[in-house]
Formats: structure tokens, C-alpha cells, sequence
């Protein structure tokens, strides 16, 4: 205990001649950011998951072409889950001698779990938490015209006539199937028996909504897998909705990267301070030794004072860091959803242990340099302690890191992607410098007295300069690093969803009337995709084995097996699309086709295998020619199949297109619709502008999440080259008493530091680089570009920062005198 | 008169032997030799000393620059090992032992004043002296520590640090420090090295009145001449050999 107070009076003592501020400034920042950037990202998550969640009305829905065993229901009651139902089925209007087929939906009370629905009330929007009341019926706005109806008239659905209520204008869970395509009428529960429509055989379908605790869905889930039947499925936020599911899992990634970034420029510090702080301590740790300490005593004295330190700087980070990532949300307040998941203990401890863990990982190397003093350098000042092994000892500091980054990003891919390319850059470039350092020795004979000195202060210490270069060089590699993916990111979000993405699909329609329709597009000066033929097929067989002995149950492939697939032939390859395998028609000879990558691997489909579809009654075989990579989420028509042109001219086919139509140019639809009754137009206008926004608050927060990752760089950074200034001092001090004067030594100062940031700029842009392609590469599957801008950017922001921070730190060499400087050592 | 207490030596010696001394010098070597490879070849710093030093005794070790002085002063307190022979302090063999055991020995009988005054720079001067004390688990160290520093005349610069203390000062501290713990032997480099001929002067009073108090057993370093004369014996070193005891 004695011991333990005399760790804390020299703790203060230290403290309070400012030994510990750079230390205990460096720890602050650390646990400021991953604690912010914890919660941040905690938060974030949720609430995105939450809002994910709103795009399906629930947590949880199991899609069934048929009721569900009551069990099931009790089952969910059991484990505390709310639930909802919603009825989807197709249903022909009729009033006013005027036909329309609409997409019916019979919800009950409880629907929507989540999210909202709302109903035009002009002028405003209004927004409701259930859906319409018995009697009522709410209905899209196309309904009225189409129907001549208006707001308070009487619709029949089947036998049961409705009050219209409500126009309505969002509905969370609108889906992008045949159901969704026809203008809605939705009604309540209750009142779909009195319909009659529905019929034991009708194409009905139904969903029922489940929402509540994580664990006890997962729980259902698990339970309810095993004993689903092939026509039912469990959807879950991540693979109802692919588009979203990527969106968020990238920006998951992004906010993962970000903390490692933070602990990583952080960690640089503490090593950087630690180091400094040792250094400062040799004399008094061989007083220390001299008085009769021991070496573990030493150790325990300077250990304990840490661990005290990192307590108390968690405990103010950790405070700092909760006030900045509620600034964080309260900036963002007009982006985020109004409901805010609530800040998680469990991310504000992850906060705290990395505070901890860092400053081990980090500090502990240089820190058992002090054991190694010894007592003789009382009497021998020139004495150093040998450095601890230090791959031995650095591979705990990585270890740590590579657990945090690991824990961080659940991916242990991703980790080693990082952690293996930054720490062979590392030691490549190291031991570049190393000999570029001492190669530019020869130049020294030949240069004038400001720019030697200057040079030789790098030399002098090749080893530390080695060190401080690459420590400089991390840091500005993680704000490249944050700086390059977020802009990528945001850039692939553009461009995945520019502002005129298509926002209407027109499918059914007719080979003699493609060309007519796609003459009123091209004259209204509509932006419009391709037209695609369709003939609507299901695959039975690959290489004569049935699939459904194939696939594995719940795969993708097994959902494709079960339904029809739209079938395509096109002699060109879509845009979009990109060949992985094979190549795209070899030959002009039908009967070929090119396979989607994901349902190839899920079927297991490999280049020549011969794959059989029905077609109505009929039957054909194609071999697979080539595999392909796509993106859903363009809003174009994409296809699982394309076959070569020829192969499917037997069959009867409908052409399918997507176009991009203004708000402002809504009425054009109705004229399509009455020129091509027969035509299914799909607005997905609701969709796009839920991912838009989603995407939008994304980009936002990532922004902040940079400028804070910029912001500890650049603090950090200071606070680093501050750490590397006694020395320089001692030596300019010295330089004075010898005549130098202060323009001589400002300019040697200023060569020094630069060159230190613009050879530190150069390698982080050389490792920035190869992580980023590492990264984009097997991680988050973006295209990687060279970044030739970053050549030219990088070292100079490496000059100037270092240089001024250098400049100013040591200006005291300048501006006071020597003696004075030489007593503050 | 008052009775002085007894000092460590005597303290440790009646533990082990009720009264009497074992060895017959408190700081003993055998054929001390200390050597370094240099890019030269190998360099001989110190051949072949035999030193017995009695408790109590005041011994001046002289020499020219580079004769080794600081070396043999550096091995009989334990600060370093020698190439060969041996060490006793209070009769054991300081070469048997690791570096713990011989920073043990160091806490328990050892005192040091350097030249350059070695104070921990962050620490008061009362802190400064309190640290030893401190080191050993003493409950009373900040009252010995303050006594002590009013003996050497420095009770108004108790909460002052290092720098804010002018040489004297600072070595006056360093004396305070040293003595706190009441050593059984003092070694002091240099101890006026670094100060002007009348504050040297002023230690060195000082330094031989707290010596006599506490019977301590002194070994001091020095190139003074009327300093060594003050010593009950001098040992003079050349090239790393004694050529005068």
C-alpha cells in the first residue's frame, strides 16, 4: 500500500511539472474518439437497423402463400413478440363502368410494427401508426382518377363495400412484387372475410409481422426454420431488402474503419509519449535504482502510475466522448430518424477497455525500457538502457489491435487484410528510409550550412528519425485512409443511385406495341433503360439432376427454384454487368445462357453445365457460356438468366423497361396507362426515395466521423512531433551559446521538420495505397483507382503540418535564452 | 550528552553476530579488475585493488582524470559489476549477488552525493528528501526529511524544486538525501565539482559534521587536494592501479 501511494505521489508530482500532459492529452484523445465513435456507431447501427426494420413494417416477417400453424403464433406470443398481419392479394375495382386491377392489403389492427404509414391531407402529410379502421379503406391516389372517385365515396372490394378514408402516400413495407405493382387499396382485417374474395385456391399472399427483444427473435427464428415448407420464408432486414442490406453493411464497415483509425493514430501517440516520457525518467529511474529499487519495483512503481493515468484519462474520455457523440446526434438531429436508439452501456465499457488496452499495448514497450536503466548512469550520464526486444513486445501492441480491430469489425478477413499489409509496408518502407537516410549521408559535404545542419539533424539519429517517420506516417495514412474510403463509398452510393434514377418500371408489354412505347418515351424526352424481352420459365434440371436435390433449403437457389424466374435474351452484355467467368456468347449459336454469380454458387452451377427450363408446358435446355456479376440496386432490369439471342424465340414473350419520370410530369403516366391498358406500371418512386434518404444521413454521418478521425489526426500529430523535441532544444540551445544565430537556426529547424513530414507524407501515400487496394479489394468490393491526386497532396500536407508544428514547438530555442532554455531541461 | 543512534552497520551486525563485526573492514574488494572491449582491443580500467575500509573511516580516492575513480567507486557501491575479483559490503560478497539483491544492500547501508547533484527534477526539495525514506516503507519520512533539511539549513526551501535551488543548494539537498536514511556508508563523486571554491567549501563542512553525527564510514572521489587531506586516508589511482594507500 505504501508503495502504492508513493506511485501515486510521483504520478502527481509528475503530473504537476507537466511531465504526463502530452501522455495523459494523447490517452484523452483515444478514449474520447472510440468511445464517441463506439457510441456513435452503436447507435447508429441501431437505429438504422430500426429504420431497416420500418421497410418491412417489423423485425421479423414470414411470407406464406397460406395461413401458419397457430402454434407458431403462440410460440411468438410466448417469447413476448408483437405481432401484425398483412393479407396481399389482386383484386378488379369496378365503379363507374371504370376496371382496375389493384394490389388489396388487409392489415390488422397492429400494423405496422414499425415505422409509420402516411396519408395525403393537403396540404401536409399526415402521419399514422395503424392502418385504416373497419369500413374504411385508404387508397393510392391513382384509384380516385382511374375510378372517378373521390375521398368519403363508396368502394366495393368483392362483396364488401368501404368508406374511402385516406390517400395514401407511404407505406413502409410497399414491396417490389406483382402485388405492389397495381395502385393500392388498403383496408383492415376485419373486413376481409365480408370481401369473399379470398377462396380456398386464390393467389393470396400472406405476411405475418413479428417485432420485440433481438434474442427472443433470434430465438423464433431458429425455432421456426427447421420446420418451414418450401413456399414459406423467413425475412430478416439484411436479406429482405439487398440493396439496403449492402448499403448498411458498407457503412457498418466504414464506422468499424473509422474506430480503428482513432485507436491506431492514437496508439501512435501513446508510443510516441511514452517514449518521450521514459526517456525523461532514465535519470530519475537510476536515482531511483541507486536509492535501492529494485527492477520490478521500478517496474510496478512507473506500471501502477500508468494504469492509475489511464483510469483517470478513460474516465474523462469517456465523459468527453458520451458529450461528443450526443453533439454528433444533435448536429445530425434533422437527417436521423426522430426515435434514436438509446446509448448502449455495453459501448460505452468497449470505450473504456480500449482506453485501457491501447495504453497496455501501447505503452508498455517503451515502458520497460525503465527497467533496463542502470543505477551506474548516476555516475556515467552518457549511459542508455538497451531497447526492449522490441519485435517481441511491438507484437503485443499489434496483438492488441488486431483483437480490437477484429472486435470491432467481426471480421477477421478484414483484420488481417489491414493488419498484414500495413505491417509489410511498414517494415519495407522502414528499412527504405533506413537506406535512403544513409545514402543522402554523401550528399552532406556538398550542401550549404543551413540545409547540412538541417539534414543532419535527420542523420544524426537515423534510428529515431526512422521511427518518427513512420510514426508520422501511420497517422497520415489512417486520415488518408478515412479520407479516400469515405469519399469512394459516397461516390459508389452516387453512382449506384444518381439523382435521375429510373423510378417506374413497365412491365407486360407487348412486342407489337414495344416500339410504339418506346417512341412516346423517346418523345416525352423520358430518360429510359433498355427494353428487355421476357418469357416467364422455371428452372428443373442442371446436368438432368432435378434441383431441388441440389440446392440447400433456405438458399437463394432454392427460392429461385421455386417460382418463376424472368428469363431474358440479349446479344449484348447490360450494362451494369460484368463477366466473371466464361465469356459472353463465344459463338452466335443459341441455346447458351449467361448465370447471375450468387445463384450459380448457390446452385452450384459451373461453366458447361446444361441447365433445363419448363416454359408453360414446354421444355429447353441451354448450356451455361458465362457467369455474372451485377448490382441490384441500380433500379434497371436485371436478370438471374440471359440467354443468347434465339434461344427463347419459341416462346410467347412481354417486354419489360424502367424509366426515370419528374414529379412534376406524374400525368404522363396516366396517358401510358390508358394507351397501354395492358401495361403493369411499378412506381418505385416511394423505395428510391427511402434509400436516397438513407443513403444521405449515411453519407452525413460518415462525413462527421471524418472530420473527427482528421481532427485527433491532426491533434495527435501536433502532439507527436512535440514529443520529439527535447533533444532539438538541448541541441539549438547549445548551438546558440556557440554563436549560431536565430534566422540560422529557425531555417535549419524548418528544413529538418519538413523533410521529416514530407518523407513521412510520401510513404503514407505509398501504404495508403496499398491498403486501400488490399482493403477495396478483398473487403469491401469496390473498384480500386489510383489516387494520383494523393501523391501531390499527402507529402505536402505531411511538410507543412510538421514543419509549423516542429517550428513552433521549438521556438522557445529562438525566443529565450539559452541558459534559460538549458535550465528547463 | 545525547546518545546518537545506532546506524544501520551497527544494527545489522548486532542481528547477525550480537555486536561483533565479522569481517574486518565494512567495505572489502579482492583483486577488483575491470575491463571494456573497445574497438582497440580490450581496455583495462581498473587491475587487480585490494581495499579493506573500516567502519567509520573517511577515505579520499584521487587520481588524474581517466585513472578509474569513478569505476571503483561505482563497484564498491554496487552500481556495477567488475570484470573480476570481488566486493563485500558488511561482509557480503556484493559479486554473489543479482542486481535486486545488490539494490536490497543499496537501500539498506548505502548513501551517495554526485557531482552534478542528481536530485529528481519534478520533486521538491523535501520530496526529494523524503524518497528514500519513502522507498523503504519509513511512516515518518516527511518529519525526518524536514528535520534533516533544516539541519543543512534549508527549512525555507522546502517546497522549491531543483531548478528553482542554486548549486549549493541543490548539493546541500542532495547531503540531506543522503543522510536521511542513515547510511552506514557514504559515497560521494565529487561533491564540490560542479560549485565555486567558498560553497564547496561550505559542503564539505557540512558534509564531515553529518559524517561525524552519524559515524557513517565515507568514501569520496575527489581532485582536491585539501579536501583529500581532510580524509583519514587517501588512495591514489594511476592508470587503473593503487599507487598510494
Amino acid at each position: 500500500m505504501t508503495r502504492f501511494n508513493l506511485a501515486l505521489r510521483l504520478l502527481w508530482r509528475d503530473s504537476r511539472s507537466g511531465e504526463l500532459t502530452i501522455l495523459t492529452l494523447a490517452l484523452i484523445i483515444a478514449v474520447t474518439s472510440s468511445t464517441a465513435i463506439s457510441l456513435f456507431a452503436d447507435r447508429l447501427q441501431r437505429t438504422m437497423a430500426t429504420q431497416a426494420a420500418e421497410f418491412m413494417a417489423a423485425d421479423l416477417v414470414i411470407s406464406s402463400p397460406a395461413t401458419i400453424a397457430s402454434e407458431w403464433l403462440s410460440k411468438a406470443t410466448q417469447l413476448n413478440l408483437a405481432q401484425a398481419q398483412a393479407v396481399e392479394f389482386s383484386s378488379v375495382l369496378i365503379e363507374h363502368d371504370e376496371l382496375l386491377l389493384a394490389g388489396v392489403k388487409a392489415v390488422s389492427s397492429a400494423y405496422p410494427l414499425r415505422g409509420f404509414l402516411k396519408t395525403d391531407a393537403a396540404p401536409t402529410e399526415t402521419v399514422h401508426h395503424s392502418g385504416p379502421k373497419p369500413g374504411t379503406a385508404w387508397v393510392d391516389k391513382r384509384v380516385l382518377s382511374a375510378l372517378k372517385l373521390k375521398l368519403g365515396d363508396a368502394l366495393h372490394v368483392g362483396e364488401k363495400q368501404l368508406t374511402i378514408g385516406n390517400i395514401i402516400t407511404y407505406e413502409p413495407d410497399k414491396r417490389s412484387d406483382f402485388y405492389s405493382f397495381s395502385p393500392r387499396v388498403m383496408i383492415n382485417a376485419d373486413d376481409l372475410q365480408a370481401t369473399e374474395v379470398v377462396q380456398p385456391g386464390s393467389r393470396v399472399h400472406y405476411f405475418f409481422q413479428f417485432s420485440g427483444d433481438t434474442k427472443a427473435l433470434s430465438e423464433f427464428n431458429h425455432w421456426l426454420k427447421p420446420q418451414l415448407n418450401p413456399s414459406q420464408r423467413i425475412m430478416d432486414i439484411h436479406d429482405d431488402r439487398p440493396e439496403l442490406g449492402s448499403a448498411l453493411e458498407r457503412a457498418e464497415r466504414y464506422l468499424g474503419l473509422s474506430s480503428i483509425i482513432v485507436i491506431l493514430i492514437a496508439g501512435v501517440a501513446i508510443a510516441m509519449a511514452t517514449r518521450r516520457y521514459t526517456e525523461r525518467h532514465f535519470n530519475s529511474t537510476a536515482i531511483l535504482r541507486c536509492l535501492g529499487c529494485k527492477q520490478r519495483e521500478i517496474l510496478w512503481l512507473y506500471g501502477s502510475q500508468f494504469v492509475v493515468l489511464g483510469l483517470l484519462a478513460s474516465t474523462i474520455g469517456l465523459l468527453l466522448g458520451w458529450f461528443a457523440q450526443e453533439a454528433l446526434f444533435r448536429l445530425l438531429r434533422s437527417l436521423l430518424p426522430q426515435q434514436v436508439a438509446a446509448p448502449s452501456m455495453l459501448a460505452v465499457f468497449f470505450g473504456f477497455i480500449i482506453g485501457m488496452a491501447t495504453l497496455s499495448g501501447f505503452a508498455l514497450p517503451p515502458l520497460l525500457r525503465l527497467k533496463k536503466v542502470s543505477p551506474l548512469k548516476v555516475l556515467r550520464r552518457e549511459l542508455e538502457p538497451l531497447p526492449s526486444s522490441a519485435w517481441l513486445i511491438y507484437s503485443l501492441a499489434v496483438g492488441i489491435v488486431g483483437v480490437l480491430i477484429w472486435r470491432y469489425t467481426g471480421d477477421l478477413k478484414m483484420t488481417a487484410t489491414i493488419l498484414g499489409a500495413g505491417l509489410a509496408s511498414l517494415l519495407v518502407l522502414g528499412l527504405l528510409v533506413n537506406v535512403s537516410l544513409r545514402l543522402s549521408r554523401r550528399l552532406l559535404p556538398h550542401l550549404g550550412l543551413t540545409w547540412r545542419f538541417g539534414l543532419q539533424g535527420l542523420l544524426k539519429n537515423s534510428r529515431g528519425s526512422v521511427s518518427q517517420i513512420l510514426a508520422f506516417s501511420i497517422t497520415l495514412v489512417a486520415m488518408v485512409l478515412s479520407f479516400i474510403v469515405r469519399t469512394d463509398l459516397i461516390n459508389d452510393w452516387h453512382k449506384q443511385l444518381p439523382a435521375n434514377a429510373p423510378n417506374y418500371f413497365a412491365l407486360n408489354i407487348f412486342p407489337d406495341q414495344q416500339q410504339n412505347f418506346q417512341q412516346d418515351l423517346q418523345q416525352q424526352q423520358i430518360d429510359g433503360s433498355r427494353f428487355y424481352p421476357v418469357v416467364r420459365g422455371r428452372l428443373v434440371t442442371i446436368n438432368n439432376t432435378p434441383v431441388q436435390q441440389i440446392v440447400s433449403k433456405d438458399s437463394q437457389g432454392e427460392n429461385a427454384t421455386h417460382r418463376e424466374l424472368s428469363l431474358t435474351w440479349s446479344k449484348e452484355l447490360p450494362v451494369d454487368n460484368k463477366i466473371t467467368a466464361g465469356s459472353w456468347w463465344p459463338d452466335a449459336q443459341a441455346g447458351q445462357v449467361s448465370v447471375e454469380q450468387k445463384l450459380a454458387k448457390s446452385l452450384k452451377v459451373k461453366l458447361g453445365d446444361s441447365l433445363t427450363f419448363t416454359v408453360g408446358s414446354q421444355q429447353f435446355t441451354a448450356t451455361v457460356a458465362s457467369i455474372r456479376e451485377l448490382r441490384w440496386d441500380t433500379m434497371r432490369p436485371n436478370f438471374y438468366m440471359i440467354f443468347s439471342p434465339g434461344t427463347l424465340d419459341a416462346f410467347p414473350s412481354t417486354f419489360i423497361t424502367s424509366f426515370y419520370l419528374p414529379e412534376n410530369r406524374k400525368d404522363f403516366l396516366n396517358a401510358l396507362v390508358k394507351q397501354y391498358p395492358s401495361t403493369t406500371l411499378l412506381e418505385v418512386d416511394l423505395i428510391l426515395r427511402q434509400l436516397q434518404t438513407i443513403l444521405s444521413q449515411l453519407t452525413e454521418a460518415i462525413n462527421y466521423l471524418l472530420y473527427f478521425a482528421l481532427m485527433a489526426g491532426f491533434t495527435v500529430l501536433f502532439a507527436a512531433v512535440h514529443t520529439t523535441l527535447d533533444s532539438r532544444i538541448h541541441e539549438g540551445a547549445l548551438m546558440r551559446t556557440l554563436g549560431a544565430n536565430r534566422a540560422f537556426l529557425r531555417n535549419t529547424h524548418i528544413i529538418e521538420f519538413t523533410l521529416l513530414g514530407l518523407i513521412a507524407g510520401l510513404l503514407a501515400v505509398v501504404i495508403s495505397e496499398a491498403v486501400i487496394y488490399a482493403l477495396y479489394t478483398y473487403v469491401m468490393h469496390m473498384e480500386y483507382k489510383a489516387n494520383f491526386y494523393l501523391w501531390f497532396y499527402v507529402p505536402l500536407t505531411g511538410a507543412l503540418f510538421v514543419g509549423l508544428a516542429g517550428c513552433w514547438g521549438v521556438r522557445n530555442v529562438v525566443n529565450k535564452s539559452p541558459l534559460e532554455v538549458l535550465r528547463e531541461l | 550528552m545525547q546518545t546518537q543512534p545506532l546506524n544501520n552497520v551497527d544494527r545489522a551486525c548486532s542481528r547477525q553476530t550480537g555486536g561483533i563485526p565479522t569481517v574486518p573492514g565494512i567495505v572489502t574488494t579482492e583483486n577488483l579488475s575491470k575491463s571494456v572491449v573497445t574497438s582497440d582491443g580490450i581496455l583495462h580500467i581498473l587491475s587487480s585493488i585490494d581495499l579493506i575500509i573500516k567502519s567509520g573511516e573517511s577515505i579520499a580516492i584521487v587520481g588524474e582524470s581517466g585513472s578509474g575513480k569513478s569505476t571503483l567507486i561505482g563497484l564498491l557501491a554496487g552500481l556495477d559489476t567488475p570484470t573480476s575479483g570481488n566486493v563485500s559490503l558488511n561482509g557480503k560478497l556484493l559479486t554473489a549477488m543479482d542486481e535486486d539483491g545488490r539494490a536490497a544492500m543499496r537501500n539498506e547501508l548505502v548513501g551517495f552525493v554526485f557531482q552534478a547533484f542528481q536530485l529528481l527534477p519534478g520533486l521538491t526539495a523535501l520530496e526529494n528528501v523524503m524518497l528514500p525514506l519513502e522507498l523503504s516503507g519509513d511512516k515518518n519520512a516527511k518529519a525526518s526529511a524536514a528535520a534533516l533539511l533544516d539541519r543543512v539549513g534549508l527549512s525555507h526551501r522546502l517546497s522549491h524544486t531543483p531548478q528553482k535551488l542554486s548549486g549549493g543548494e541543490q548539493q546541500r539537498v542532495a547531503l540531506a538525501r543522503a543522510f536521511v536514511t542513515k547510511p552506514a556508508i557514504l559515497f560521494a563523486d565529487e561533491p564540490t565539482g560542479n560549485l565555486d571554491s567558498k560553497t564547496g567549501a561550505h559542503i564539505i563542512d557540512l558534509l564531515f559534521e553529518l559524517n561525524l553525527e552519524n559515524k557513517t564510514t565515507l568514501i569520496l572521489v575527489t581532485h582536491d587536494q585539501a579536501l583529500a587531506a581532510r580524509c583519514q586516508r587517501t588512495i591514489r589511482l594511476d592508470s587503473g592501479r593503487i599507487v598510494e594507500s
